[in-house]
């Protein structure tokens, strides 16, 4: 096999090396013709900038700026404070310059479709620019150096993660890095932004995987594309050889065209053969990986000074006249970008955000794009089809065979629908990674990965009342103890309160008072172990 | 020679094989009883964990524990109204007993809530304090109290002590820990990315 | 988990069952002109009685279960239960055995216990063993093809009677013939052109393996020290090629990605290897050779066609394994040491019985666990309280 990897290396040039055989995956029909056409365009500044600010799961936001104030492109307007893994803060900033108008919440383009908090920016038009700070020889720059630079720059993952990318080269500090992937499998169906970036903008990818490798420290760099991508493959070929690749050091690996392909683990099975075992990162194997639209952006942070104030969103659909790839500001909203191309209106069904098979419906055309965003589709009414009615299951295990994961997809759903949580952990309910390709192979037209969906809150809920049951269990214990030990000390204080009056008792109750206080004034500390000791022992007695 | 061979085979074959059937069938067999007894030991435990731990009393216990111990010794496991209608099914499947709808004479379902004094009407008697069974609210003689959302239980038992009623319950979705959320959670809403 | 959820994905790859079932149909299609060609109309009219009455049975139990008639009849499962059973029926059978046993398949096995995909046995296999037990007679005597009465193994010691004249008759494919079929399905239609009681009483075992089992032992010696050789017809037989025909069946499933090659390939290799073990040349030949068991009995229709029925069978792969040697085990144990006649049926039924505990234990290891390297904590166990 790996003869034979080697014989199509040679044919396709030295610096290709195909990968390993993929687990599951399907190959839908792409839809990525249309969107491919043209070249990449910059949009023009839109009146209104929404620019998110909020966290999706939690975290806090530090504002910069207030309502009414003058701001400049590039200026920071607020830093984000994820709190996963360790604090991480992600600044955000000015796409262009203007006037803050208002900061409230709205629909931002990213999955978890919830109203998040956004500063309303009215754009004057001018787009005066802070100065920037170019580092051209990026080579001199030490691995720290390099991750404050992107952290300012407020570079996040592209793919979709959203992981502050600066955080990454953290975990990176942490172990010994093997291999740096540079992810450019775009395997849904409709998204293409990655592969025009590649097409037009090879040569600055392959300086951002050079700048990540050096902070990363990895010994290899490997850029892995699928093969059906061959004006990407050469443009990433001709940047590979160029002048600015002086070392030669990252490698260009085609894995075969599957979808999910591109999905981290899966990606770096397929490509090195590790299987990241479940709950640890890459991270710890030796393995870190980027985004293609995150290496550009890196390049752009570290070579040009620019902060992250645009990504490539594909924009696809039978609705829209001419689809085509945007470099977005962040902030734009949706139907900004669908005028641009020439929407129909009259008979739009639906705006998909993400591609046809992992997307979700966009809950309103006011959507600002934000930094996850890869993909907008203006679906036409006769595009996607309508659901078809959901048949029994017959197990025809279609769907275990097509599962990333390994997972049984069949079985899955017979547990879902007796709710047994029990066997949903067994049979590995939360590595489902929600790629749908279950969904797609169904002959059944059961709508798998909802009902996971379902199934993994329904978990994490009984999980969370659980986490609080135990939690207010060990408060109420804790307060019976407490109430406990004053009402000791109270029957302590009783005894010894009413000795003092009735001297008539003589000495000897003096000095067995005296005997108390002397007690309870040395041994007080014992006592109230004794006490805690006792509860214990008593509790520890009825628990059994 | 053959036919000998091939005896002796089919005999070595079956034997074996009922051997292996007969020992893995034993193994769990053996697993299973062990478990069986675990969980027999923990039946206290496993009722407990299905109690929602407000700590209210509604049962006419004081506390969720000593109700758990009850229920192991034969009382009825339908008289908590704030488990709502799961913890009745959880409990009747745990015990292996029929669903039976809720005790009406220990309360009604309700959504989870969570107290709020109305701070300006409080006059500081500290007997809300005394009432709570976790301790989730803070103040001082004659001072105003408060609750801290986040401890609080929900269990309403603090509502009737208050002398000026100034306790209201609030309905909440869901009950809210004090830490930040865990990694784990925040991984639900993100499932797989190209990073 | 209501009818309609409008999320992710919205792409599908536009299969159905209606459609896997049709492919199944189309795959079954070669083996019924092959025994077509050597056993008559029986066959025929078998399928159609089968498809008549399991379509008004499924139409009425999904009727009386509530459901939408229209839509649950074209996924045309009913169909491919009518047409299995009715391949696994001897040709000639009365049109009640026939209706009894779609009937019994699709009302009691298949909607009784909740209707496509609920059921735990295969409804046509149940359907013949419920035959087979009640009707032991009827369900034994097949129409021979003239070529293997005409063969050197003329079961004359077994006593029975054989009317070549007629047989030959029958399976002859004309106007003529496909009258007696009909008569013989529809016995109170006869009229006096054909004496009915001959023909049933006068049919014969069916394949070369139950032929060759009923000769037992003292036949083959007799064979043996007469010099003649039993296997040597074995290459003309009828059988041979109706089973290829299922084959190339099978073949064009596997081709469609309709079933997946683990459970034909574990149930031929295990009554291969089986009955490549305990056929020992020159040794005492009650085992029949491999050859005889794979192309002289109904193994590669119970391979390809019955055992692989998604709903009944395993479901993981390793399991499909397991389930597919469990049942070649069976086959080849009942063939020769048990009682019955040809035992696809009864191995599938068993096969059906272990398939839960082999969804259960026999899983594919599950990406990213079970790894050697580091262990961690998995992240899913539910947290213990103290």
């Amino acid at each position: 096999m790996s003869a034979l990897r080697q014989l199509a290396s040679k044919f396709f040039g030295s610096d290709t090396v195909f990968a390993r055989r993929t687990v599951g995956g399907i190959q839908p029909l792409p839809f990525k013709e249309d969107s491919l056409r043209s070249r990449i365009m910059s949009t023009p500044i839109p009146q209104q900038l929404t620019i998110p600010i909020g966290a999706a799961d939690g975290g806090e936001i530090t504002l910069l700026v207030d309502i009414g104030e003058q701001v400049s492109k590039y200026q920071k307007l607020a830093v984000i404070s994820i709190f996963t893994e360790g604090v991480s803060d992600v600044p955000v900033h000015a796409p262009t310059s203007g006037v803050i108008t208002s900061i409230e919440n709205s629909i931002v383009a990213d999955h978890s479709q919830q109203q998040q908090l956004c500063i309303n920016l009215a754009a004057d038009g001018h787009d005066e620019a802070l100065q920037l700070e170019p580092q051209s020889n990026y080579s001199l720059l030490s691995r720290v150096n390099i991750a404050s630079l992107i952290r300012d720059a407020g570079v996040i993952g592209m793919g979709g993660a959203g992981f502050p990318a600066a955080d990454k080269l953290r975990l990176c500090g942490e172990s010994a890095i093997e291999f740096l992937i540079i992810n450019a499998a775009e395997c849904e169906p409709y998204i293409t932004a990655d592969e025009a970036l590649l097409r037009e903008r090879a040569e600055k990818v392959v300086v951002g995987a050079e700048i990540l490798k050096q902070a990363s420290a990895a010994r290899r760099c490997i850029i892995a594309i699928e093969d059906t991508k061959p004006d990407a493959i050469d443009a990433l070929k001709q940047a590979l050889k160029s002048e600015m690749n002086l070392d030669q050091t990252c490698e260009l690996v085609l894995i075969p065209s599957k979808y999910p392909a591109g999905s981290e683990r899966q990606l770096i099975k397929c490509v090195t053969g590790i299987e990241i075992a479940t709950g640890q990162h890459p991270t710890e194997n030796g393995i870190v990986m980027y985004n293609v639209g995150t290496a550009y952006a890196v390049y752009e942070a570290i070579v040009e000074g620019k902060p992250c104030v645009s990504r490539f969103t594909t924009l696809c659909g039978q609705e829209l006249k001419t689809p085509k790839n945007f470099e977005v500001l962040i902030g734009t909203t949706a139907d900004f970008l669908f005028e641009l191309c020439g929407i129909e209106t009259s008979n739009k069904q639906k705006s998909i955000l993400g591609g046809s098979l992992m997307g979700s419906e966009l809950g309103s055309d006011k959507a600002a794009i934000c930094k996850t965003t890869n993909c907008l589709i203006a679906a036409s009414a006769d595009e996607f089809q309508a659901p078809q009615a959901e048949q029994a299951c017959i197990r025809c295990g279609f769907c275990a065979d097509v599962c990333p994961s390994k997972l049984l997809p069949q079985q899955l759903l017979a547990f879902s629908k007796t709710a047994d949580t029990t066997q949903l952990l067994e049979h590995g309910l939360f590595d489902c990674i929600e790629c749908g390709a279950c969904d797609y192979v169904c002959p059944s037209h059961i709508p798998l990965v909802s009902t996971y969906k379902e199934s993994k809150k329904l978990i994490a809920t009984r999980r969370q009342d659980l986490e609080h049951g135990s939690y207010w269990q060990q408060r109420f214990q804790f307060r019976q103890y407490r109430v406990k030990k004053e009402k000791d000390q109270a029957v302590s204080r009783k005894v010894a309160v009413p000795a003092k009056p009735t001297l008539a008792a003589g000495p000897a109750v003096k000095q067995q008072n005296k005997k108390t206080d002397f007690i309870s004034k040395e041994q007080a500390s014992l006592d109230i172990a004794a006490a805690v000791a006792r509860v214990k022992a008593r509790r520890d007695e009825k628990n059994q | 020679m053959l036919p000998v061979i091939s005896h002796w085979l089919t005999q070595l074959v079956i034997g074996s094989s009922l051997l292996l059937i007969t020992a893995f069938a034993l193994l769990k067999l053996n697993r299973y009883l062990r478990q069986q007894l675990t969980i027999q030991k923990s039946l206290v435990k496993r009722i407990n964990r299905a109690l929602p731990q407000t700590q209210c009393g509604q049962c006419g216990h004081p506390g969720c524990l000593p109700y758990a111990r009850s229920i192991s010794l034969g009382e009825a496991s339908n008289k908590c109204p704030p488990g709502g209608h799961e913890t009745i099914l959880e409990l009747a499947e745990l015990l292996n007993e029929p669903v039976r709808g809720l005790d009406p004479a220990h309360g009604e379902f309700r959504n989870f809530s969570v107290a709020v004094i109305r701070e300006d009407e409080c006059i500081g008697c500290t007997k809300c304090i005394q009432a709570c069974p976790v301790d989730a609210i803070l103040g001082g003689p004659k001072l105003m109290h408060t609750v801290i959302a986040s401890e609080c239980t929900g269990c309403d038992l603090c509502v009737e002590p208050c002398p000026v009623d100034c306790i209201d319950m609030i309905n909440q979705l869901a009950p809210s820990l004090p830490q930040t959320t865990t990694p784990y959670f925040n991984s639900l809403s993100s499932p797989w990315v190209n990073s | 988990m209501s009818g309609l959820v409008a999320g992710a994905p919205f792409q599908h790859s536009g299969r159905n069952i209606a459609q896997l079932m049709q492919t199944l149909l189309y795959a079954l299609l070669p083996g019924i002109f092959a025994s077509l060609w050597f056993f008559g109309f029986g066959i025929l009219i078998n399928i159609a009685i089968a498809i008549t009455f399991a379509v008004l049975a499924e139409a009425a139990m999904l009727r009386l279960r509530n459901r939408d008639i229209r839509s649950h009849l074209s996924d045309r499962s009913a169909l491919v239960t009518a047409l299995l059973f009715a391949i696994a029926i001897p040709p000639g059978s009365p049109w009640w055995l026939v209706a009894l046993g779609i009937v019994f398949a699709i009302v009691i096995v298949k909607h009784l216990y909740g209707g496509l995909g609920q059921n735990p046995f295969n409804p046509a296999m149940c359907g013949y063993a419920m035959l087979l037990l009640a009707f032991p007679l009827a369900m034994t005597g097949w129409h021979i093809p003239f070529e293997v009465i005409t063969g050197p193994l003329s079961v004359d010691n077994l006593g029975t009677p054989i009317l070549t004249a007629e047989r030959e008759f029958l399976s002859q494919l004309s106007w003529g013939s496909f009258k007696q079929a009909l008569l013989l399905a529809f016995p109170f239609a006869a009229s006096g052109a054909i004496d009915i009681s001959e023909f049933v009483d006068g049919l014969a075992m069916a394949t070369p393996l139950i032929e060759f089992k009923m000769a037992g032992k003292s036949a083959l010696l007799a064979a043996r020290e007469s010099g003649a050789s039993l296997f040597a017809r074995e290459s003309e037989t009828a059988w041979e090629i109706i089973n290829i025909s299922y084959l190339l069946g099978g073949l064009f499933l596997l081709y469609k990605r309709v079933i997946s090659w683990h459970i034909p390939f574990a149930i031929i290799a295990t009554v291969f290897i089986l009955a490549a073990l305990f056929y020992a040349p020159g040794s005492v030949a009650i085992y029949g050779t491999p050859y005889l068991h794979l192309f002289g009995s109904a193994t590669m229709i119970g391979a390809f066609f019955i055992a692989t029925d998604p709903v009944s069978a395993a479901t993981t792969r390793p399991g499909k394994l397991v389930y597919g040697f469990i049942i070649g085990v069976s086959i080849y144990s009942i063939r020769v040491w048990g009682s019955y006649l040809d035992s696809i049926a009864f191995a599938v039924l068993f096969g059906n019985f272990c398939a839960p505990i082999l969804d259960q234990y026999c899983r594919p290891r599950i990406f990213g666990h079970g790894l050697r390297s580091k262990s961690k904590p998995l992240p899913n166990e539910v947290p213990v309280k103290p």
